[in-house]
């Protein structure tokens, strides 16, 4: 494909630098994109790399690894879009996508998102580790496979594989016990949502996955729909409607909110902690929704909720979007966004740092254990707070 | 240059720890396994398809099975290749001899400059499928291939051997070679190229069409049986947290003079 | 049965290592079977290693050439195939090295002979003889019987068969079998020895080796942040060097190197046999895989089930502490 092929040819050269794709929304420092933070280049910036794509799809440049390691190093957190003063702002995070479609076209892309691609088509998981291991996290949680109940709780990759957000997912799943939600899972059967594959830029591949989702869930006349993940959450309310694929999708913090303003949650117990919470991209920025998780939290007796500056969508992303809880080319420095936001966290004088999402919570516990703060900030799921304030071990 | 590559669909047993044997005894129980294209074939296919980017030509990619395997061909005709042909016959049960007859006879009706194998396959991996093709031809081989330069109508090869030295040959066209891993990157082959290859044109020949027959085909190696291998001593497993197996390990080693 | 023939391979004036295992398994073989073992010796230094061959063999073969030093393909293909329709051995072994996979398979079509390559393991039973391959990721194994009453090859995996002491004194006897040295149409360019990039892994007391499992080239300066604090340096599997993130001297295994270090700590490496048959003798094997049965934990001394980006930061920082502590006290 040449640059006048290109989808957004007409607007890509409008991008003059100005550099507000990296700010955060009280303009404190440039450090809000994290791609940015982590490597202090322009290259890194959603700018950098709108230039780099029309180089490179001009021929200016040649490909070259680290040409695709920056365009991947994108996690799709969309602070830029947000930020962006320009009217074609709104594609901008677009513009990136479509530029790593074009290299995925052309078989040209880092090893380990190559790997991370071929993974899920072999196995339904980026990890490559077998289906049959999927459920594995069920065990001894008395969760019922999916039979036409109520809700369909889906999990997702990251919850049903990574030992610590596994906990998070059986978490969840007791506290809807308690509450008497009707659910049930898909266990093995449950294949990859894609969110992560159509911000990598294999769209094909998306568009299999979720029109197998799509067709799966039909099967079982699935209609409600909550998520462990705000990945799952944005690909199946957003993007699925355009394969068919019309149910109703909440994120696990609505289905929460609704729980303990219903009573269905005696949350007596509490939870007595300073707490500040971490927006994940894709609930807060991605599907506008910041105020679920507060609210909950706002709810639990106990918890001193502290806001970090950088909040809502302004909030740093913990840097494992875009694949990069797997691919990781944010990490390996204190610049990374993990640990940036973790020490921002610290600042505020909390001692429990609350995530909404399990890549959010694999990223910043590693992060919090990188920074060697673990004896003052744990990080803790909005599940498993309330869980604990419910009295669930 | 007109090139042939051999490639196989062999199932993913790496990730899994729970293989099973299956009804017959002869095979594993497959139907828990996830497929895809052997490992050395897609260094194979990466070698044709930028030999065919550089000098132009025709690549064929060819395979002996049922017809789930058309997958793999698809692949193929995704990478760069003109054409692909399957000759329909299951040959899980078949030995490497029989598979190079097939084979054997396939390519002889082709034009070809150079044709290439895998150096060995996952599943079965005896190694010597393409050296046996070679020979029945009656064209010169080399296997384990890890580099290969063109030069009009000789082929520069450096084969692999022990302990990282290599052979060196310069070998007339037409030849046949293995592909070594690691002898380029082969690239992402993505969905929608795979897609865009469905309409490429895949020829399906039977054992008839090549003058062959099953019972003419005469079987050297009988499966017996298959056996699970002894597992022998197991490593001491350090079990708990990362940091605490972490710390019983550190000790271990300090306590066995390691540091 | 006809007598057994073992096919030598030697180089730089030695024999092959691989060589004495094939050696002894036929060894054992004919003494089962009551029959003669033949080896066949070729090339320039043939007649001055047939002593050393003769320990194991009732009779070594000697065909010389004033030219072919390395053991090639071509010219051994020629040499055997005259051999064995002469004398028509029973079996015919030979190592599944780099020579044996260029060889034998053509050997086996230009004889009509059943082939079996790569086995474990050979039996004879009831007249048949029964080869023993390793499949599917060596997760199970086959057994086949090799049909054919005349004379049928094998090749034996390296590394698979032990080297057993022998002191007979074989007849040792030079034989004339005309072959072509050079090839027309497949020229042999000499052999290139491995380049070395200045870290000679089999001078290290620790090694740190990665497989697949570290995913990115950026991920292996955790391993070697662990390896600078055990005083060790950092080796890998093969897929590594496949994709260019280490030199090929790092590589362990089967095509790189056999290594003996006081520690040897694989770090998402399966344990495949290509790569274990070049750390099996270390003197303390540590596996780290989240793979609970990976083969590499049959053959580690100790073994962690977990995640190696969580493992090695930790365990780095475990080994820094207690050294530490100890350096104080």
């Amino acid at each position: 494909m040449t640059l006048a092929d290109f989808k957004y040819s007409d607007v890509i050269h409008r991008c003059f630098r100005c550099g507000y794709c990296k700010f955060p929304i009280n303009w404190m420092d440039v450090n809000n994109c994290p791609a940015y933070a982590r490597f202090r280049i322009e290259t890194y910036s959603c700018g950098g790399r709108l230039w780099l794509t029309r180089a490179w799809l001009s021929d200016e440049i040649d490909w070259t690894e680290h040409l695709a390691e920056i365009l991947y190093s994108c996690t799709a957190c969309k602070n830029c879009e947000v930020k962006c003063p320009l009217r074609f702002n709104a594609d901008i995070l677009n513009m990136i996508v479509a530029a790593k479609s074009e290299m995925v076209e052309r078989g040209k892309i880092p090893a380990a998102v190559k790997e991370f691609l071929e993974n899920i088509q072999r196995h339904g998981n980026p990890y490559g580790t077998s289906r049959a291991k999927r459920a594995e996290w069920i065990e001894g949680t008395g969760i019922e496979q999916y039979h036409g109940q109520d809700l369909l709780y889906y999990v997702g990759c990251v919850g049903s594989y990574d030992t610590r957000a596994q906990q998070s997912a059986r978490v969840l799943g007791k506290v809807m016990q308690k509450a008497g939600v009707s659910f049930g899972v898909l266990g093995n059967d449950e294949s990859c949502d894609g969110n992560e594959v159509s911000k990598l830029g294999e769209e094909t591949l998306f568009e299999m996955l979720a029109e197998d989702n799509i067709a799966q869930f039909k099967e079982l006349g699935v209609q409600r729909i909550v998520t462990l993940s705000p990945h799952s959450y944005n690909a199946m309310k957003n993007d699925y409607p355009t394969y068919g694929g019309e149910f109703d999708v909440s994120h696990y913090t609505q289905l929460l909110l609704r729980l303990v303003r219903d009573s269905k949650l005696d949350i007596s117990r509490g939870f007595k902690a300073k707490v500040t919470y971490h927006d994940p991209c894709f609930l807060g920025r991605w599907n506008a929704e910041y105020e679920a998780p507060r609210a909950i939290l706002h709810a639990i007796p106990g918890v001193e909720l502290m806001e970090m500056e950088r909040n809502r969508d302004g909030s740093l992303c913990c840097g494992g979007g875009g694949g990069n809880f797997y691919i990781d080319l944010l990490g390996g420095s204190e610049s990374s966004p993990a640990r940036r936001r973790v020490r921002e966290a610290d600042e505020t004088g909390a001692n429990i740092l609350a995530v909404a999402c399990p890549t959010c919570l694999t990223m910043l516990e590693d992060a919090v254990k990188a920074e060697e703060l673990e004896d003052r900030l744990a990080v803790r799921d909005i599940a498993e707070i309330t869980a604990e304030a419910c009295g669930i071990e | 240059m007109d090139i042939v590559a051999c490639i196989k669909r062999v199932p993913d047993t790496s990730e899994t720890d729970d293989i099973k044997i299956d009804a017959s005894g002869k095979d594993i129980e497959k139907s828990n396994l996830a497929f895809k294209l052997n490992d050395w074939d897609e260094y194979v296919l990466e070698t044709a398809a930028q030999l065919k980017e550089k000098l132009g030509g025709s690549f064929t990619a060819i395979s002996v099975g049922p017809k789930v395997w058309e997958e793999v061909l698809r692949r193929a005709l995704a990478m760069g290749a003109d054409k692909a042909i399957r000759v329909d016959e299951d040959v899980v049960s078949l030995d490497p001899g029989c598979v190079a007859r097939i084979l054997s006879k396939v390519i002889e009706g082709l034009r070809y400059d150079l044709i290439l194998f895998g150096a060995q396959s996952e599943d079965f991996g005896s190694g010597q499928l393409g050296a046996m093709v070679a020979e029945m031809l009656g064209v010169p081989h080399a296997t384990l291939v890890v580099s290969l330069e063109t030069e009009g109508k000789v082929i520069h090869v450096c084969r692999e051997l022990e302990a990282g030295a290599l052979e060196a040959y310069s070998i007339e066209l037409p030849a046949l070679l293995t592909i070594q891993t690691g002898i380029n990157r082969p690239r992402y082959i993505s969905l929608g190229g795979i897609k865009r290859a469905m309409k490429a044109e895949l020829k399906v020949i039977s054992l008839d069409n090549l003058g062959l027959s099953l019972n003419g085909l005469t079987q050297e190696l009988k499966l017996e049986r298959l056996e699970f291998p002894h597992r022998g001593k197991e490593a001491v497993i350090i079990s708990g947290l990362p940091r605490e197996s972490a710390e019983k390990l550190a000790h271990i080693l300090y306590s066995s003079g390691i540091f | 049965m006809n007598g057994i023939l073992v096919v030598i391979e030697h180089r730089k004036q030695a024999l092959a290592e691989v060589s004495l295992q094939v050696l002894s398994k036929g060894r054992q073989l004919a003494d089962q079977a009551g029959v003669e073992l033949l080896a066949v010796v070729i090339g320039k230094d043939a007649l001055s290693l047939a002593e050393e061959v003769a320990r194991w063999a009732d009779n070594v073969l000697v065909v010389k050439s004033e030219e072919l030093e390395l053991p090639l393909a071509e010219p051994y293909q020629q040499v055997l195939a005259s051999l064995i329709k002469e004398r028509k051995p029973r079996l015919v072994l030979m190592a599944h090295s780099s020579l044996g996979i260029d060889l034998a398979p053509s050997l086996a079509v230009e004889l009509e002979a059943p082939l079996a390559t790569d086995c474990i393991d050979i039996r004879t039973e009831d007249g048949s003889i029964l080869a023993v391959r390793s499949i599917y990721n060596g997760k199970v194994h086959a057994v086949y019987s090799l049909s054919s009453s005349d004379t049928v090859i094998i090749t034996t995996r390296v590394g698979e068969f032990a080297v057993d002491e022998s002191n007979r004194q074989g007849h040792i006897e030079e034989i004339a079998l005309p072959f072509e040295e050079e090839c027309e149409y497949k020229k042999f360019n000499g052999c290139v020895e491995q380049e070395a990039y200045g870290v000679d892994i089999n001078q290290a007391e620790v090694l740190i080796s990665v497989g697949r499992g570290i995913r990115e080239k950026k991920n292996i300066e955790m391993a070697e942040k662990l390896a600078e604090v055990l005083g060790g340096v950092v080796s890998c599997s093969r897929p590594i060097v496949d994709c260019g993130w280490l030199p090929s001297d790092r590589q362990v295994g089967l095509s790189g190197k056999t290594v003996k270090p006081k520690l040897y700590m694989a770090l998402g490496i399966s344990g495949a046999f290509q790569h274990v048959v070049g750390m099996k003798g270390a003197r303390m094997i540590v596996a780290v895989n989240k793979d609970a049965r990976a083969p590499i934990f049959s053959i580690a001394d100790y073994g962690i089930v977990d995640d190696i980006f969580k493992m090695v930061p930790e365990l780095t920082n475990k080994i820094t502490e207690l050294k530490l502590k100890n350096s104080k006290g």
